[in-house]
């Protein structure tokens, strides 16, 4: 048995491997920012960053929430496109009776309701986290739409959208609410309690039950905070859009899925935290940013991102094997 | 040629550390049953995995049929016409029985399946055998029992020379295991030598022409049926002297903890009932396949509970999950190290914490000093090595990782602790802590069940030890009554229970 140092040894670099990937990603962010100022002289300024961390920020109030369903071992939450549709419509056609800021909770609370559900068919009947949330994603779109009779919303508090789309201290509102969502969600997975069974929960089911870990809970709480976070993004779309069709938040899952794998967190369970998933968002919209500026056509820019999620997961698989316990 | 079918001569096998088999001796005739029989660990399962390829051999040489053999993998051992078959079924519960017995060489007809051959080699195969099942049938729809005899014809479509049964009776009733042997005795008389691995000694004397004992991973004696005798072959078995390698402390007996009565699991396990005292060992024995660990996992709801009444400290309980368990005062430390004991991704210290993170957490967040405190007080108790427990538990050797385990349950201060082979797989050194471990404890009042295999363990360890025999407890023994002729009678069914 080999004594490794306890600082290495906390997040799990005990391997040569295992620490090259823990630098990849910082690496990787750095190549981007310096292929970005050779491609376009537009691309380091303030504008475009800001630009850059605005539009990234609603995703990453998902990407946060997504983590804890990777790390539970959930595979992945593919409802997102509906609770943050949800959201959106919610929140701003609940507006003229309820007032923007009910409307903009009630439109979390219900896309939160909806985690939930997909909590308990997940966590508690067991059904498998890819089918079940293809189908309630599929339920709550009709519904929705349902709901709202016809195909779009428009907003009626046009002081909400200059709310959201102001700044404080120079930093747009957005980026401070996913900052603040993020900081909330990184010391929920490593700081408490819920955050150490998460682990636990991913890492090994079955010990972690044998451990008294409520497994089942925690499994079911990952989606509950996946649709909360649906639900909280959508609000803030349909804020910032001032209209919300059913298909708005179409993409988002695969686009956060590519954020937390490419940021190294496991799709097999156990391993991962937010700074890890928040790091491969930043790369990948830089990435995404850069390739707009370089001229590069939506298609390509697709394949890139597929390969990317490809190589990710086969470097998680090839790092669990050589170097995993 | 040889009248011989199979020769393994002089067959040792090393891991790092253990010496699983040394020097044995097997020889089997052709057209005869030869069995096999010892305690658990005696080596049965290591000889039987070295012939069927799995294990190459450290020393000795292989013949069959008189002629020098290498078994380089399974796929060898099979084209040298050696047929195992496994306790656990190898099936495929959707297909029919035809299509189970041809699994891997299924006729054809260019690129179709033939189902005529099929059908009709099926059917000779069977009725070979002496067996009336339907070839067409859905395999899932058949009876265990008729479920091992489709993989027995499986394994006898090969006309295999060596046909390797393990354990082929031990889910089948005693009138189920009647059918078996006549298709045994088929086989027998179409000149296929079968090895017989079997508990059950009653059906070893009715079947086997001889009988090959192991003990300690070393040739007990090889016998030829004629005057053998269930006694003889216990003595065999069991003919060691007890080491000291277990000390025993002594400790105050007091007041019952754990009262389990009537306990079923719905399967096997029925009317189990035992007794826990404060400041007591008692040990949970019994073959591979008795219904023990299942005992434990009923009782803090790891398995499923059909009947019976378990009462901690006189109040009576029904834990619905282990968190239920442990509140109840019940801790449960599982058999299955790697896959059910730690997560190996975390810590030392998260694991030790990890059933008893919420009382060391305010309003959900975790104390990280308290935490620190607890996991260091409690590695250091046990003396886990290395004493850092920031060191991923998957980095520590066997030993350490039980040990963080066992530290795990601690510091919740459970009444009752249940151990499942706590020491199996370390070495000796950490064997022996491991004991005086359990012996601090229980000199501080706790009450520890601890189901092993390793009799000469049991022996030493327990005050009270009770016997399981498919699925059924005999009422404990005093320490004082301890005999492990009589225990093997017991775990064998060759006593009644």
């Amino acid at each position: 048995m080999t004594a490794v140092p306890a600082s290495q040894t906390r997040h799990g670099s005990t391997t040569p491997l295992r620490a090259a990937g823990a630098m990849a990603l910082p690496v990787a962010i750095l190549a981007v920012l310096v292929l970005g100022i050779l491609v376009s002289p537009s691309f380091l300024t303030l504008g475009n960053l800001l630009n850059v961390a605005t539009s990234m920020s609603i995703l990453g109030i998902v990407v946060v929430a997504m983590t804890f369903v990777l790390v539970s071992g959930g595979l992945a939450d593919l409802s997102v496109p509906a609770t943050v549709a949800m959201g959106a419509i919610l929140a701003l056609a609940l507006q003229p009776a309820l007032g923007t800021a009910a409307a903009f909770v009630l439109a979390v609370a219900a896309a939160g309701m909806a985690g939930v559900l997909n909590g308990v068919l997940i966590g508690y009947a067991r059904i498998n986290a890819i089918i079940a949330t293809l189908a309630t994603g599929t339920v709550i779109l009709g519904i929705a739409q349902w709901a709202v009779g016809g195909v779009i919303v428009y907003g009626s508090d046009p002081a909400s959208a200059d709310l959201i789309k102001g700044r404080v201290a120079g930093i747009p509102v957005l980026v401070i609410i996913f900052l603040v969502v993020a900081v909330a969600g990184h010391l929920l997975l490593d700081r408490t309690v819920w955050g150490r069974h998460t682990r636990a929960t991913g890492d090994s089911p079955p010990a972690a039950t044998a451990a008294a870990v409520p497994v089942r809970r925690i499994k079911a709480g990952a989606f509950a905070l996946t649709g909360l976070a649906g639900g909280l993004s959508g609000g803030l779309l349909g804020l910032t859009l001032q209209s919300a069709r059913p298909m708005v938040g179409q993409g988002y899952e695969f686009d956060a899925i590519t954020a937390v794998v490419v940021g190294g967190v496991s799709i097999l369970g156990g391993q991962g935290s937010v700074p890890r998933a928040v790091g491969g968002l930043v790369f990948v919209q830089l990435l995404a940013n850069v390739m707009t500026l370089a001229g590069i056509r939506t298609p390509v820019q697709g394949l890139v991102l597929g390969l990317l999620i490809i190589a990710a997961v086969a470097l998680d698989i090839l790092v669990r094997r050589r170097g995993g316990a | 040629m040889t009248a011989l079918a199979l020769e393994m001569r002089g067959i040792s096998k090393t891991f790092p550390g253990v010496r699983a088999l040394s020097g044995v001796d097997l020889l089997v005739k052709r057209g005869t049953v030869h069995a096999i029989v010892g305690e658990n660990g005696a080596g049965k399962s290591t000889l039987m995995k070295i012939l069927s390829g799995l294990y190459p051999p450290s020393a000795g040489e292989i013949r069959i049929d008189g002629g020098l053999a290498t078994i380089a993998s399974s796929a060898d051992a099979l084209r040298r016409g050696i047929a195992m078959v496994h306790q656990e079924l190898n099936l495929a519960p959707d297909l029919t029985v035809a299509e189970n017995v041809f699994l891997g060489r299924t006729p054809r007809r260019g690129p179709f399946v033939d189902r005529t051959a099929l059908r009709q080699g099926a059917r000779a195969i069977l009725a070979d055998l002496g067996t009336r099942l339907d070839p067409d049938a859905r395999l899932g729809s058949l009876t265990i029992s008729q479920r091992q005899l489709v993989e027995i014809a499986k394994a006898h479509a090969a006309r295999p020379r060596i046909v390797v049964l393990d354990e082929p009776t031990s889910s089948l009733s005693e009138h189920k295991a009647q059918a078996l042997f006549e298709v045994i005795a088929r086989m027998k008389a179409a000149g296929t030598a079968i090895l017989y691995i079997s508990h059950r000694l009653r059906e070893v004397l009715a079947i086997a022409d001889e009988v090959t004992v192991l003990r300690d991973g070393a040739l007990a004696g090889a016998r030829s049926r004629e005057g053998l005798t269930a006694a003889e072959m216990i003595r065999l078995m069991v003919g060691r002297e007890v080491s000291e390698l277990f000390p025993k402390r002594a400790a105050t007996i007091g007041a019952p903890l754990l009262q389990v009565e009537g306990l079923a699991d719905g399967g096997r396990v029925t009317g189990v009932s035992l007794e826990v005292r404060a400041g007591e060992i008692v040990g949970l024995t019994g073959l591979v396949g008795a219904g023990r660990s299942e005992v434990a996992r009923a009782i803090v709801d790891l398995g499923p509970r059909a009947a019976g009444t378990i009462r901690v400290g006189g109040r009576s309980v029904s834990p619905r999950s282990p968190a239920e368990a442990l509140a109840a005062g019940i801790a449960y430390v599982p058999e299955d190290r790697k896959g059910e004991g730690i997560v190996p991704t975390l810590t030392v210290r998260e694991n030790v914490t990890l059933p008893m993170l919420a009382g060391l957490s305010r309003l959900g967040w975790v104390r990280s000093g308290a935490e620190r405190r607890v996991a260091r007080a409690e590695t250091q108790r046990l003396g886990v090595s290395p004493a850092d427990p920031e060191h991923r538990i998957g980095t520590l050797s066997g030993g350490n990782q039980q040990k963080v385990v066992i530290a795990r349950w601690l510091a919740a201060r459970p009444s009752v602790l249940i151990l499942d082979e706590p020491t199996r797989g370390v070495d000796v050194g950490a064997k022996a802590e491991i004991h005086a471990i359990i012996g601090d404890l229980v000199a501080e009042g706790m009450g520890v069940l601890m189901i092993s295999s390793e009799m000469p363990e049991v022996m030493a360890v327990s005050d009270r030890v009770v016997v399981m025999h498919e699925g059924r407890a005999a009422p404990a023994l005093e320490r004082g009554e301890l005999d492990e002729r009589r225990i093997m009678a017991l775990a064998t069914g060759e006593a009644r229970i």
